[in-house]
């Protein structure tokens, strides 16, 4: 009795002290989770409108396609700063590892809640249908999480001083890398050889850096820069793979042999967006200073990146002769319209006026347009391109809304909990006062 | 490997195909409603209960409008979109011809229902513990070399089971020696690379409910040039990071190096 009266008012305590922002995150976040106890007990019909024509829908089209890509900033900061000689952008690579391991951890999450049968995920570690693109997915997703939280523990590590399992951390992963990336190219192959052949590349950098022939960064072992970026190359392209088995389903529009290859692009353009977008906006709710100068010199990318995201989206459109689809009045036609406008036209415009870059707000808003763009591209792929029989459609069920902003508010929540807690966006001034 | 010809003509829609499909797998009736256009047709489509359909559709035949009826359920592609798209090989295609699924391995994610061009997998969206189901082509029937129960259920032998290629060579003799009255066309001989059920018609197969734009390549195809590769990309992207790390990276010691040599 008197244990859950305590539970109670610490509850209550808990809920007082918070701001009224954080407050509706808080219960929006709890709510999600109820509507996701509700899903187990009733059945995913009981929560979703989908059905047998559109077996997936927001969850998939949100939550996993845009989800991923919007968690492209880990590996494409981590590759600049680590690979690629970008190391001035080091102060923004941690902030976007962060994000894209909390974006991975939620998306497991939610393919916990959107899979039938989730209790049979583990299955695929043994059961390889290595022609699937959806097998290379669920490799990717065990993968990538693990190299994600390799990639994070250092900052527990730093935060927490625990410089022994940090040494130890540094003796083990090159070793946990080779063999992961072993088994994953044995996997996608089925060859030992070519798995064998991946282990001997990998050895031979290793060796090299240990032997003092190629530069080793001591704090972070470059193999593991590496698989970040191969299992995410591999894993933003194999999402857009995913939809080449639906020739016949998927709108001329979005159809297209390379949409592994647009995937792949788009999410690697939206990764500065992200960064950016999230330094911004922390500094506004959380009130860490964002590094303006940085933001300022990943926006140079930015043209470079939509135009070239733009020229294939055309060029395909032109190669396989569908640019008529595209002036088809529809609402798979307008919807594209949309995506292209606000995702790749006018952010390009912006990222072109320096007037409007150079300040905070354009910067924001024209991260936030490409950001928008992507979400509106992959639920155009995963929902309004999809067409099956005339008499079914699909829209989001309110329970799917409510549970997936449920899951998003979940991420606000452990964001801002890291951001205070964990040196993030303190890294530089930490390592200055030691 | 075994196969079922099913030709309209012959087809008289008395539903015992549906009935006995039922029996067979112990498939629960269902609560069904009225739905727009397709007149004595019931349910509407396929569903988690219900392999396989009768459709009824008003075709006009020799300028008077008759009912032709069609047969939906699973194909059984020679190289089923499903097995490609299944992650864990849930999804199996037999020696035999029918496509069977395995439920223990299953994870629920219904790739198999986006990759499959004919529609034909559901889902069991109200169960607590979902499972894919589908026409399984009686395949328990046929290991113990009995016939699908549809096929063998029907009186006017519009279902015909046997095989492949001997319903193949059966459907072309049909065809030739009846010029004027069917469409010269097999309907799954070579559709998504060729299927163990095939249709032959009177009418043109989209006015039975058939799907003329499937191709005539496993749907597997569409993939292949994304998968293919993968290795490559692999070892690749291994080779050329590292060298281009390697390349970077000792760029920058040697711009350190020459400064410090100069503060020096």
């Amino acid at each position: 009795m008197s244990n859950s009266k305590i539970s109670v008012t610490t509850v209550k305590n808990f809920f007082s002290k918070l701001s009224f922002g954080s407050k509706i995150v808080w219960t929006l976040a709890i709510f999600g989770l109820i509507l996701i106890i509700y899903r187990f007990a009733a059945g995913l019909g009981a929560v979703t409108n989908l059905s047998d024509g559109y077996p997936w829908g927001l969850w998939i089209g949100f939550d996993i396609l845009a989800g991923i890509a919007l968690a492209a900033g880990g590996f494409v900061m981590a590759g600049t700063v680590h690979l690629f000689g970008g190391h001035k952008y080091h102060a923004l690579a941690r902030a976007a590892i962060l994000t894209a391991l909390l974006g991975y951890l939620l998306f497991i999450f939610g393919l916990f809640f959107d899979l039938g049968r989730p209790w049979n995920l583990w299955r695929a570690i043994y059961s390889w249908n290595h022609a699937s693109p959806m097998f290379e997915v669920a490799w990717c997703v065990m993968l990538y999480t693990t190299v994600l939280i390799l990639e994070f523990m250092p900052i527990v590590f730093e935060r927490y001083k625990l410089n022994k399992l940090h040494d130890l951390w540094r003796m083990v992963v090159p070793w946990l890398i080779i063999f992961m990336l072993g088994m994953f190219t044995l996997a996608m192959s089925y060859s030992l050889a070519w798995a064998l052949a991946m282990v001997a590349i990998l050895l031979v950098w290793e060796i090299c850096m240990r032997a003092g022939w190629m530069p080793r960064d001591k704090q972070m072992p470059i193999l593991l820069i590496m698989a970040g970026v191969i299992f995410s190359t591999m894993h933003q392209s194999s999402l857009g793979s995913i939809f080449l088995l639906a020739p016949t389903k998927l709108h001329i529009l979005w159809y297209t042999p390379i949409l592994p290859l647009l995937f792949l692009l788009s999410a690697i353009m939206v990764a500065p967006a992200m960064v950016t977008f999230e330094s911004l906006m922390s500094e506004k709710v959380l009130k860490h200073k964002a590094r303006f100068d940085l933001l300022s010199d990943l926006a140079r990318w930015m043209p470079y990146l939509l135009s070239l995201y733009l020229l294939l989206k055309v060029g395909d459109l032109v190669g396989r002769n569908a640019v008529l689809a595209a002036f088809t009045v529809n609402a798979q036609s307008v919807s594209w319209w949309i995506e292209i406008t606000i995702g790749i036209i006018l952010p390009l415009i912006l990222f072109l006026t320096p007037e409007i870059i150079k300040t905070k707000s354009g910067l924001l808003w024209a991260s936030t347009l490409v950001i928008i763009g992507l979400v509106w591209n992959r639920i155009n792929v995963a929902i309004v391109g999809v067409i099956v029989e005339d008499w079914e459609t699909y829209y989001p069920f309110w329970t799917e809304i409510f549970i997936t902003i449920g899951v998003v508010a979940i991420g606000l929540i452990v964001f801002k909990w890291a951001i205070e807690n964990l040196p993030i966006y303190e890294h530089e001034t930490v390592l200055a006062v030691k | 490997m075994k196969a079922m010809l099913i030709d309209s003509t012959r087809c008289v829609g008395c539903r015992a195909c549906q009935v006995a499909c039922k029996e067979w797998n112990e498939l629960k009736a269902e609560e069904t409603t009225f739905f727009a256009g397709k007149g004595y047709q019931n349910p509407r489509d396929l569903a988690a209960d219900t392999w396989t359909l009768i459709t009824y559709n008003e075709v006009e035949v020799n300028n008077r409008f008759d009912w032709v009826f069609g047969k939906l359920q699973c194909f059984h592609c020679n190289v089923p979109g499903c097995v490609s798209a299944c992650p864990v090989h849930a999804l199996e295609k037999t020696e035999a011809g029918p496509v069977i699924y395995h439920a223990g391995i299953c994870l629920g994610c219904r790739f198999c229902q986006l990759a499959c061009p004919f529609k034909v997998p559901r889902f069991e969206w109200n169960k607590v513990i979902p499972e894919i189901t589908k026409c399984t082509m009686c395949a328990d029937r046929v290991a113990a070399g009995l016939e699908p129960a549809c096929a063998k259920v029907c009186p006017t032998d519009a279902i015909v089971f046997g095989d492949r290629d001997e319903l193949i060579h059966e459907a072309e003799s049909r065809i030739k020696s009846n010029p004027t009255t069917y469409v010269h066309h097999i309907f799954g001989k070579d559709e998504a690379g060729g299927t163990c059920v095939m249709h032959i018609s009177n009418v043109p197969f989209e006015e039975i409910g058939f799907d003329t734009k499937i191709p005539m390549e496993p749907i597997a195809s569409k993939v292949e040039h994304a998968m293919k590769p993968l290795p490559y990309v692999l070892t690749g992207l291994g080779l050329v990071l590292g060298g281009v790390s390697w390349v970077v990276n000792r760029k920058k010691e040697i711009s350190k190096e020459s400064e410090s040599g100069k503060e020096g």
